[in-house]
């Protein structure tokens, strides 16, 4: 390992602090977001990933170390995999399923400290509005552009759902747009071929000249239909709200036999009678993503712990914070702690806010989890992770102390 | 209630032996073979296995006149394979147990709002799981017209829920728009003229293949189709001198008029009867005649029996046709049957009355051929209760749609607590309320304050609707 000559003393790290490229954290309880926990764990941090992480692991004499109490535990980054934060609510009611929201992003910096401090180091960032408004981004919440914001476009195509014709219509149309195209294209194809064949077949160099097709050139990409094409592909997935349980025997049936890989949004309210169908979504092993919210059992006072109903009927659980204003992003570790106290497990509540979310963002295989190879995105805590009283000590994004002041 | 699968009940007896470890040799040599033949023989043909269902040893009324005491109705792919007793069972049938209740036809409500969600539209707005629904399908509607389409009660699937659509087409010839009355007598003399003419143009054709076909022109081809006796006009009528008019004009024209409202028809009954009418009433409707008229009028609670004994064919159903929550309870769709059971005080049958809950307005509706009454071929849709479903008392403790259970009176918060059955953990014996009084105060709280509790014990009628 190269060392600088600056590292070799212990230096205290802040903010502000230039980078320190190679370190090491040495914390008595990791939650590597995965499921695991490690405990005397140290985590070597290069580049702004993690190189190695395990228990007990020797340090290299000069890589300057960071220690932990015995209290603090260590998380990855928080992944909301579905917000507008900061964003206008404000969009189109039909079908666009060729909007980028990723083409929202600010030119010039960005709004999202208030996040880092929280912890909160990726965010899924979806288009406005109903219909099929288009397809979310994946940024880092630190960045001066876009370019250094976005980790992944098009992670997935936002679709609501509903039981009404026109909601359902606009899937099945989705499909039938991407049907026509390639029904096209194919003729196109043919007719290339045909002349193509006529050419090969010609002799004469006078007429051949004559019949040359030239390279063969497809039809124009059709921009609704591309979207739904690559859904089949396998190449997109979707992301599909509904908010009862009849919006999603409605999905089934405007789906049909169409293949593709699509996840659930469930808007938690009050009242919602979702619970009619968390089995099947289970059975289907779904990817569900909702509020951590205790909602009431329709026309009574009993309340239902739905996060935790899903988990278990075997649906993959995501949970993002209530709303995207700052303060509901403050109380989301509470708010998930309070359906840990209601019964939820606390190992699937934590990967619920940082793995699955950068499964259902498709940048699991750079963050969401203290694994090697992955970013270096990791809060610190001073206590358990659920409990109300606990605070963020400091938070490391891609290697950076972002927030907090630790000493090395 | 219900008995297991077979092929369920021998693995977790195999299961259960397992767990104890007293499992013998030769019984398990005995299982396996069979087990494996019944797999083979699933497995061998590819299609989805035949679902069987009966609701055995209960009452069945059939609602076609016949009562068959402790009988069985059994059901196959959800259809009606046979009603008797001693049947033929496959071993895998599921069955409910209905010894001591009685077993009905589903309840057809001839109009409906709020039950299936939206209303119009049913396979893309139907709400399988609405609070609705499942107060309907307690209160023994297994089919329902919503908007202008027939649906059925499905709970917690999309799947065949929709029955017919375009049910009922209207006509108007009321008093109070004389210019409609005027214009549809001249439309169906044109209808009947235009009829008369292609009879002949029909006669004559065999002479003269030449010969051209009537003009249609100006013709209501719907009307000519009404006098070909293809459809049924719906009028909404309630007045005395409207009905006598709508009877005479169907009579003049052979069409058979269907009367919704039908206020005075009990002053009308005769003529309506020689119409072939038929009537959806609201026995509980009120309303005084007109005061300047010396004849007979305004609502009576004898409609129903008197056009009925008339030969007028009755549908009923209550003046407010959703599921309400508000106001005063029973006379919404949830009291469907109390509904009939007024027109029963006023003197209709008991039959008359079941058949103004099912078999009619499926035959107004032209969905007779598929519900409304048990019947080996018909729909498997049943209702089983714990009394006579004109009793205000009565429970629907269970509803079968298509030979599936969809209510149990049991599994939903709404009723189950309201005289549960005997084997329920609400039973008497086990009461809510048995833990918080010891048995001696219990005792001396019943004693001292007889009236009170007596009160509480009480069945109050359709008051778990408002919880």
């Amino acid at each position: 390992m190269i060392l600088t000559p600056l590292l070799l003393a212990p230096l205290a790290l802040s903010a502000t602090a230039p980078r320190v490229d190679l370190f090491a954290i040495r914390a008595p309880r990791v939650e590597v977001g995965n499921g695991e926990t490690l405990h005397h764990a140290v985590i070597l941090i290069e580049g702004g990933k993690i190189v190695t992480i395990g228990e007990d692991l020797p340090i290299e004499r000069g890589i300057p170390v960071l220690e932990l109490d015995e209290e603090q535990v260590v998380i990855p980054g928080l992944v909301d995999a579905y917000s507008r934060y900061g964003m206008s609510s404000r969009g189109y009611s039909d079908s666009r399923p060729y909007l980028l929201a990723s083409a929202e992003l600010p030119e010039k910096g960005n709004g999202f400290k208030q996040l880092r401090e929280i912890g909160v180091t990726t965010l899924g960032i979806y288009p406005p509005g109903s219909g099929i408004p288009g397809q979310a981004v994946a940024v880092r919440t630190q960045g001066m552009s876009p370019e250094e914001l976005i980790l992944r476009d098009s992670c997935y195509l936002k679709i609501i759902a509903g039981a009404n014709r026109s909601a359902k219509a606009r899937i099945s149309d989705g499909f039938k747009k991407a049907d026509s195209w390639e029904e096209k294209e194919k003729k196109n194809r043919e007719k290339w071929e045909k002349a193509k064949e006529k050419f090969d077949k010609e002799k004469d160099a006078e007429k051949k000249k004559k019949l040359d097709p030239g390279p063969y050139k497809p039809i124009e990409p059709d921009r609704n239909a591309e979207a739904f094409r690559q859904l089949r592909a396998g190449t997109l997935k979707a992301l599909i709200s509904i908010s009862t349980a009849a919006d999603y025997l409605h999905l089934l049936d405007a789906i049909g036999d169409e293949e593709f890989q699509w996840d659930l949004r469930v808007g938690l309210t009050r009242n919602t009678d979702v619970f009619h169908v968390i089995d099947r979504i289970g059975e289907a092993g779904k990817r569900v993503i909702m509020e951590p919210e205790l909602t009431l059992h329709p026309g009574t006072r009993r309340q239902r712990n739905l996060p935790a109903e899903f988990a278990r009927a075997g649906a993959k659980l995501v949970l993002v914070p209530r709303g995207d204003s700052t303060q509901a992003f403050k109380d989301w570790r509470r708010n998930v702690g309070e359906i840990v106290a209601a019964g939820l497990d606390f190992q699937t509540a934590l990967s619920a806010m940082t793995l699955e979310g950068a499964r259902l963002l498709g940048v699991d295989d750079q963050v969401g989890s203290l694994e090697s190879g992955k970013a270096a995105n990791l809060i610190i805590l001073d206590g358990e992770p659920f409990e109300a009283t606990t605070k963020v000590v400091a938070v490391i994004l891609d290697g950076d102390l972002v927030y907090g002041e630790v000493d090395l | 209630m219900r008995t297991l699968i077979r092929t369920k009940a021998t693995l977790f007896l195999v299961l259960a032996a397992l767990t104890l470890g007293v499992l013998p040799v030769a019984h398990a040599g005995d299982d396996e073979p069979k087990e494996k033949a019944a797999e083979e023989e699933s497995s061998e043909p590819e299609e989805p296995q035949d679902k069987w269902f009966a609701v055995v040893d209960g009452d069945v009324y059939t609602g076609t006149g016949a009562v068959l005491r402790g009988a069985t109705v059994l059901c196959k792919n959800g259809v009606i394979e046979d009603i008797g007793y001693d049947l033929w069972m496959p071993e895998e049938t599921e069955t409910l147990d209905a010894r001591g209740y009685r077993v009905y036809p589903g309840l057809v409500a001839i109009n409906s709002s709020g039950l299936f969600g939206a209303g119009s539209d049913l396979p893309n707005t139907f709400n399988p799981f609405g609070q609705n629904l499942v107060l309907a399908l307690g209160s023994g509607i297994t089919t329902a017209l919503t908007g202008n389409e027939v649906g059925k009660l499905k709970y917690g699937t999309l799947e065949g829920v929709q029955v017919k659509t375009n049910v009922f087409r209207y006509l108007s010839f009321s008093k109070s728009s004389p210019a409609g009355k005027r214009s549809l007598r001249e439309k169906l003399a044109k209808a009947a003229k235009y009829r008369r003419a292609y009879a002949q143009y029909e006669i004559d054709k065999k002479k003269n293949k030449d010969l051209k076909e009537p003009s249609k022109k100006n013709v209501d081809s719907n009307l000519v189709s009404l006098l070909d006796g293809k459809w049924r006009p719906v009028f909404r009528a309630n007045e005395r001198t409207d009905l006598l008019e709508i009877a005479h004009l169907a009579q003049q024209y052979g069409f058979r008029p269907i009367i919704q409202g039908c206020r005075e028809g009990w002053t009308v009954a005769d003529e309506l009867g020689r119409a072939g009418a038929s009537a959806i009433i609201t026995p509980r409707d009120r309303r005084p005649k007109s005061e300047q008229l010396v004849r007979e009028g305004g609502s009576s609670i004898e409609n129903a029996a008197i056009l009925y004994r008339a030969g007028v064919s009755v549908a009923i159903i209550p003046g407010n046709v959703g599921i309400s929550l508000g106001g005063i309870v029973g006379r919404d769709l949830m009291h469907l049957t109390v509904e009939a059971a007024f027109a029963v005080r006023g003197g209709l049958s008991d039959e008359a009355a079941l058949a103004g809950l099912t078999i009619e307005p499926a035959r107004l509706m032209g969905i007779d051929h598929r519900v409304g009454s048990l019947e080996v071929g018909k729909d498997a849709d049943m209702i089983i209760t714990d009394g006579d479903i004109l009793h205000y008392k009565t429970f629907v403790q269970w509803t079968v749609i298509d030979g599936e259970i969809v209510y149990d009176k049991e599994a939903h918060l709404y009723f189950a607590h309201i005289r549960p059955r005997p084997d329920s953990s609400l039973a008497p014996e086990q009461r809510l309320d048995a833990g918080e009084n010891p048995p001696e105060e219990a005792a001396a709280a019943e004693g001292g304050d007889e009236e009170e509790s007596e009160e509480a014990s009480e069945p109050k009628e359709g008051g778990g609707g408002q919880g």
